[in-house]
């Protein structure tokens, strides 16, 4: 070894990098503000710059803030964290953007930064810590209904959990359909924790491997239970791996991205022997795809995210793109469907959901404005943006066409959401995800042969 | 987001407060240097400058009043839309105050038996049109801002865009504004929508005058029934020659398309590499995307009369839109033309120039020169129906030295413009860009005949200053001196 190669040898193994005023490991990227030419064209897809008009909080701003910070012109401090946090992360201006700037991506990575130089304190540690790390990475707190019902009662939202089940104010034929609901009471992971695989219900073609969420299998057991009806009605076998854990999602968006980091990896591993990873959970789908964007300081890990993130596919996509029986039960429904930012900006899947739905007999699609635009929820921006997250909402029900029985989407955050949003401003609504529909046309179709 | 108090120390700020008060969720003026860094440059990034505050007024009356305390107390202040100009209208060059014009954003009234609306400033253009189309109306100036920009900016501006070849720039479609003069002043041009009534025709000077003569806060514009029928065109050339001289055809074959649009080669790899791909062949020198619309009877005519014009240009090939959605997507991929360079430069500046439309190969092979000239790759982007050229000179900020030579290049490329008998700006303004570049259209005299018009108005010149004209230093007082000295 010569001199000059034990002198580098001797330099400490990462010597932290530093970008302008951003001094902290995991730095933002350049080639992300690189793209932008400050065109403004992605001005009106933003919610936050629609409501308040300010373009420090548009996505614009946005990028030309974290840039400045770069350029040494600000530092990262209380009120560079404003706009950066009050970014809903919905990826709007994502889909609006000509140069295909991922503004999204640069706000997480700024929050890293944020969230190194100032850690939470106060009540807003308190809850991010309760949601992002006491919670949402166990299964098993997550599953104790005392610890959730807790939860929820303090957060407040305990009335809209029981909105999913609205029974009393449902037009009849609902509640009839309600009736032939599966009633489930445990999550899918826990009812399917011995077996290996879910065998496909006629013969098997294909193998998937599902995420159940960490959320969704709680709260929204039922649509994980739908989500594998329907992949055994169609030729599925369905693997649930029973390491696998929270998305990391929730973490990512609030600048905690060392568990996320921790969580991607697990799952990575959890979902190595699989082919195609379903997800129903439009968030997680979305972060899923872009667990690459973590490691882009770590080249091994960075490549198994890449080629784990080529195997990740949306639940609608999937059954479009393999085909899916057409349910023959006529359902009598007018419906309308939110896209949910996660998947129509962030996955770029619009259609096929909603080709799904119109693929159910009786179902009459009600076009809602704006479809795509956020409907506030991002996560836990609800309770550390209150203000702001009411009113994204409320333009948001001001869209919901008012003669429809149910809301379809893909995503269990927006479902809560908008359960809220019905609730507060009267609606009679039944929130719903796309596959329950589904795989309720198909229990229909199945109970009428029976009865035969 | 923030409901605390008004933190600043700035007494002018406090005072401003108290005409546009406080807001539970929104701030109703900016004054923190992490918030005022957003304002700093609008789509033209090469200058930037810190303004001293961001209000944002609610109504008339408001901006009346911070209009007056801005003059009262010498400030200089300047009106902002949507940030989308391309020439740095409304960079805060001299730190004023900006006057956000964002938050008024109500469509005021229709009239749809006389086809006309009333909107605040802030409305955004195409929500015009979004919102009146059910009844069969739209509004017919569509900058391929249209998705952002204001209508106040598009006054000030004089937009045009794609579908102004047959239907005319802003100017033609408005009929009456109410405007806060300088001084505080309200007035309202126009009356009852009515242009034209006697005395001076101050509608045609507001119009364009670029944020320097007052701020716009009401707008009356025409609006038009949709036609009957639309038809869109898309035509391949091998030869950007072949492609102007189809142009120049189809115009003298006498029919007057909706639109007529080309983009060349280097266009052509940004739309292609970015957001909203079409699938244009790598290797053509020019693509024209030909619109025409009207009575349905007679469209068939008129694309048959294209196609043939196109056939006998030796096109590579030319095909109808089969449907809405391809009609949509060819215009998305167009429309979003300048921002798709993005995808293949970090930055871009945009020129503005005019041409006789036959002098485009002329102009492009001077164009080709400038860009080997200084190693910098220059997109074409052609209003080619009304001669309307764009040049995108690409470049990379981060280099040292790079954003002069780019400026340097575009400058050349407008000489090359007026050099054969066309202007510096069809539709994106003078600003604070092509203040220097005035000169190569306009006698020193023709120049102060304009700033004299805008003494009359912005007595102070605290309104947006330093835009538009060259700076005196080298215009009139040069000239001044040069008096001076002979009179010695
Ligand atoms: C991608 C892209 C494409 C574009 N395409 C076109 C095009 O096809 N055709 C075209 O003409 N332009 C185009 N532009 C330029 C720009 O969009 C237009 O000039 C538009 O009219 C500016 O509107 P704005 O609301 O963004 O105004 P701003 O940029 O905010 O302001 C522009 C000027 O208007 C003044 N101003 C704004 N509001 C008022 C008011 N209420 N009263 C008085 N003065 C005011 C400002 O002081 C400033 O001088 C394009 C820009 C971009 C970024
Ligand atoms: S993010 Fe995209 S749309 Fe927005 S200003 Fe930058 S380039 Fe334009
Ligand atoms: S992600 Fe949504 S809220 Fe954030 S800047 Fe983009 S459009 Fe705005």
């Amino acid at each position: 070894m010569s001199l000059r190669e034990m002198e580098l040898k001797q330099e400490p193994a990462c010597a932290p990098k530093t970008l302008g005023n951003y001094l902290w490991s995991d730095l933002p990227d350049e080639n992300k503000w690189a793209d932008c030419v400050h065109c403004g064209m992605c001005l009106e897809s933003c919610p936050t710059y629609e409501l308040t008009g300010e373009e420090q909080h548009s996505p614009r701003g946005r990028v030309h803030l974290i840039k400045s910070v770069a350029e040494g012109k600000l530092s990262v401090n209380e009120q560079f964290m404003d706009p950066v946090f009050a970014c809903l992360d919905c990826r709007a201006c994502t889909t609006a953007c000509p140069a295909d700037v991922n503004v999204g991506g640069l706000i997480e990575e700024a929050r890293g930064q944020i969230r190194q130089a100032m850690p939470l304190t106060g009540w807003k540690g308190a809850v991010n810590k309760l949601f992002l790390q006491e919670l949402f990475p166990h299964q098993n707190r997550l599953n104790s209904l005392g610890s959730l019902l807790k939860f929820y009662q303090k957060s407040g939202m305990q009335k809209v959990v029981r909105k999913t089940g609205l029974i009393n104010i449902m037009p009849k034929h609902l509640v009839e359909m309600e009736a032939i609901m599966p009633k489930i009471k445990e999550p899918v992971r826990k009812k399917f924790n011995d077996a290996d695989v879910i065998k496909a219900k006629t013969e098997t073609k294909r193998k998937v491997a599902m995420l159940t969420g960490c959320v969704m299998d709680v709260m929204f057991s039922d649509v994980n239970e739908a989500t594998v009806n329907v992949l055994t009605r169609n030729g599925n076998d369905v693997i649930i791996p029973r390491n696998q854990t929270c998305c990391g999602a929730l973490h990512v968006h609030a600048g905690d991205r060392e568990t996320g980091r921790k969580l991607a990896k697990k799952n990575i591993e959890a979902f190595k022997d699989a082919d195609k990873v379903i997800v129903n959970a439009a968030g997680c789908g979305s972060m899923l795809k872009e667990y690459h964007e973590l490691f882009r300081d770590d080249p091994e890990w960075h490549d198994k995210a890449f080629e784990f993130s080529q195997k990740v596919e949306d639940i609608s996509k999937y059954l479009h793109d393999t085909g899916y029986e057409k349910p023959k039960a006529e359902m009598n429904i007018k419906m309308t469907y939110h896209d949910a930012c996660h998947l129509a900006h962030g996955q770029g899947i619009r259609q096929e959901p909603r080709d799904i739905l119109l693929d159910i007999p009786g179902v009459e699609m009600v076009h809602m404005p704006n479809s795509d635009r956020c409907c506030g929820s991002a996560g836990i921006y609800n309770i550390t943006n209150p203000d702001m997250a009411g009113a994204v909402l409320e333009s948001k029900m001001e869209n919901v066409p008012e003669d429809v029985e149910m809301i379809s989407m893909g995503n269990p955050g927006c479902m809560l959401q908008m359960a809220i949003g019905v609730q507060k401003y009267g609606r009679n609504q039944k929130v719903v995800h796309t596959i329950q529909l589904l795989d309720w046309a198909y229990q229909k179709e199945d109970s009428l042969k029976e009865g035969n | 987001m923030s409901k605390k108090g008004i933190q600043s120390k700035d007494p002018h700020v406090l005072n401003l407060v108290k005409i546009v008060g406080v807001d539970p969720v929104r701030k109703s003026i900016l004054y923190k240097k992490e918030d005022l860094l957003a304002y700093d440059c609008d789509g033209f990034t090469l200058r930037k400058h810190l303004p001293r505050a961001v209000v944002f007024p609610k109504n008339t009356a408001e901006v009346a009043a911070i209009v007056t305390y801005c003059h009262e107390n010498d400030l200089p202040f300047l009106a902002r839309g949507a940030g989308t100009g391309l020439s740095g209208g409304a960079i805060p060059l001299n730190g004023e105050v900006i006057i956000s014009m964002v938050r008024m954003k109500k469509l005021l009234s229709v009239d749809f038996e006389n086809r006309r609306a009333v909107v605040e400033p802030g409305f955004v253009n195409l929500k015009l049109t979004n919102s009146i189309s059910d009844k069969g109306y739209y509004y017919a100036p569509d900058p391929s801002s249209q998705y952002c920009c204001t209508i106040g900016g598009n006054v000030a501006e004089n937009a045009g865009g794609a579908h102004c070849l047959k239907y005319g720039v802003t100017t033609n479609h408005i009929l009456g504004l109410e405007v806060v003069l300088p001084n505080g002043k309200v007035i309202e041009i126009g009356k009852d929508g009515v242009p034209d009534q006697p005395g001076y025709d101050l509608l045609g000077l507001l119009t364009g005058s670029e944020g320097t003569l007052g701020i716009v806060t009401k707008i009356t514009v025409r609006i038009l029934k949709n036609p009957e029928g639309k038809q869109t065109v898309l035509a391949y050339f091998d030869k950007v020659a072949d492609g102007s001289k189809a142009v120049s055809d189809i115009i003298s074959a006498g029919i007057v398309p909706a639109a007529l649009e080309m983009m060349d080669k280097t266009a052509i790899e940004g739309v292609e590499a970015a957001a909203f791909p079409v699938g244009h062949p790598k290797d053509i020198e020019a693509v024209l995307l030909i619109e025409v619309d009207g009575i349905a009877a007679g469209l068939d005519e008129q694309i048959n009369q294209i196609l043939a014009v196109c056939n006998s240009n030796n096109v590579r090939e030319v095909k109808a839109a089969q449907s809405e959605q391809e009609r949509a997507k060819w215009w998305a991929n167009r429309k979003t033309g300048f921002g798709a360079m993005g995808a293949i430069s970090p930055d871009y500046i945009v020129q503005d120039g005019v041409i006789p439309r036959s002098k485009l190969p002329e102009v492009l092979k001077r164009i080709n020169e400038i860009s080997e000239e200084f190693s910098l790759r220059i997109a074409n982007i052609f209003h080619a129906g009304d001669g309307n050229l764009h040049p995108l000179v690409l470049f990379d900020a981060r280099i040292p030295g790079e954003s002069e030579k780019a400026l340097e290049a575009g400058s050349l490329c407008l000489k090359a413009c007026a050099d054969v008998g066309g202007t510096i700006t069809g539709e994106h303004g003078v600003g604070i860009e092509k203040r220097e570049e005035m000169r190569f259209v306009f006698t020193d005299e023709e120049i102060i005949a304009q700033t004299e018009i805008r003494q009359v108005f912005n007595s102070k010149n605290l309104l947006n200053a330093g835009k538009l004209f060259p700076s005196p230093g080298r215009c009139v007082e040069v000239k001044n001196e040069i008096a001076a000295a002979a009179a010695k």
